[in-house]
């Protein structure tokens, strides 16, 4: 995961990244990666999943793609989707 | 007002990490003297540690990683030289006809609101908080323009739900209270680096020698003996909530992250021009290293509450953090008072 990660991954296989990046560091024995829909809200009922998920979720970005979230506030609002959580890494990544 | 003439200021609104120090940023630079919210929270003192077992919120020990709501509005404008005009009401009737005469007359108003009534946040993110600030500056068929600091864009609130969060009931009742700038000062009249100075000073005080095991790094030592005591006196399960509490403050409740310290490393950076001194730039590269080590304690924490934690992630392992978090800040913190002495 980390060497694909770091490796130059084109959007759409980020998205697939990090599905599988969210169920298996978070440990979410019931969610199949490919059930995460790209504009599901990840923090909510479907998922389960809640703000103190939201910091092993900002620890697994900065380990797995070197992009830093620093503030939960701004977290927030990253971590709404998939599609939002790819866009950011994206804007932010490190050449 | 006559609801069908729109009113709209000018207001640059700017999302910040936190409300109080995000208003006052925010209705500072409407008035000309730009200044960011970092350096608002740096002047008035923010930056504070404390662990109040015998204090309750949502019946768990409260941690504090800044100081009591208001006081670095009242610090920081104290120590600038500027002049807030705050009024408060009993009537939300006269309370919101006062606002609609400042928006009419152009002047942006800061209101203290209870955050549950905003009918603008959406549902799973409303509390009950009654000191949450935010800056109204125009209105529109019934609805007021916000610029509230928690969200990036302004929003619209209806006249209700506003009147509703500014005279919510409970603890530290808002009772419709409005500030609105009623002088800054010119740059020939203010003491920006002395401001600084106090600021900094005052911070150094509260996280090295105030009486008592609460507070300061005594205070951080204090929880790391607490901490590691949890599992064996509270049971796994009760030890979690406290801890869940413990991480919520301290990542997730307007702090900028890692408590505060990613927004108070921000001021050191900003503060080593104004007060020509290179070493808070040093200060605060050391001060962001400790913001990471708090980011440490909470992703080992989290993963202690939700059953992910590997053996080695244990309360002890926490309790090592919080040490060393305490080791590095008492460290810092006499190294920042001599630096500004």
């Amino acid at each position: 995961m980390n060497q694909l990660a770091k490796s130059k991954i084109d959007p759409p296989d980020l998205k697939q990244s990090l599905k599988i990046m969210i169920v298996q560091e978070l440990n979410l024995v019931d969610v199949n990666p490919w059930e995460i829909e790209d504009d599901d809200p990840l923090f909510g009922d479907k998922f389960g999943l809640d703000s103190i998920d939201a910091v092993e979720v900002v620890f697994q970005i900065k380990a797995h793609f070197g992009v830093v979230i620093r503030d939960m506030k701004e977290g927030r609002k990253v971590l709404q989707s998939i599609n939002t959580l790819s866009e950011f890494i994206e804007k932010h990544r490190p050449a | 007002m006559n609801d069908s003439t729109a009113i709209e200021i000018p207001f640059h609104h700017r999302q910040s990490a936190h409300c109080e120090t995000g208003v006052l940023s925010n209705l500072v630079s409407h008035h000309g003297l730009e200044i960011s919210e970092a350096m608002v929270f740096g002047i008035g003192s923010g930056l504070f540690f404390g662990y109040f077992p015998f204090v309750r919120l949502n019946k768990l020990p409260l941690t504090a990683y800044r100081i009591a709501t208001g006081g670095i509005m009242s610090r920081t404008t104290k120590r600038l030289g500027i002049r807030l005009e705050w009024q408060k009401f009993r009537s939300p009737g006269k309370a919101m006809a006062a606002l609609d005469r400042m928006l009419e007359a152009g002047v942006p108003v800061g209101c203290r609101t209870g955050a549950y009534w905003l009918s603008y946040f959406p549902p799973r993110y409303r509390f009950h908080f009654n000191m949450h600030n935010l800056v109204a500056f125009g209105k529109n068929n019934g609805s007021y323009r916000i610029s509230d600091p928690v969200f990036p864009d302004p929003v619209d609130c209806p006249a209700e739900d506003l009147a509703k969060a500014r005279f919510a009931k409970g603890s530290m009742a808002p009772k419709g209270r409005m500030y609105h700038v009623a002088h800054v000062p010119g740059a020939d009249e203010m003491d920006l680096a002395g401001a600084v100075r106090k600021g900094i000073k005052e911070v150094c005080r509260s996280m090295l020698r105030v009486p008592g095991p609460f507070i300061g790094a005594k205070g951080i030592r204090y929880l790391a003996k607490k901490v590691e005591n949890w599992p064996a006196k509270l049971g796994d399960r009760r030890a979690a909530l406290h801890l869940g509490q413990i991480i919520r403050m301290q990542e997730e409740i307007g702090t900028g992250g890692g408590g505060f310290r990613f927004i108070y490393a921000a001021f050191l950076q900003e503060a080593a021009p104004i007060l020509a001194l290179p070493v808070l730039s040093e200060l605060s590269d050391r001060m962001t290293e400790i913001g990471d080590r708090w980011r440490d304690f909470a992703v080992i924490g989290s993963r202690i509450c939700k059953a992910r934690a590997s053996e080695s992630e244990s309360y002890s392992a926490l309790a090592e953090i919080l040490r060393d978090c305490a080791d590095r800040e008492a460290a810092l913190f006499a190294d920042l008072e001599d630096a500004v002495r």
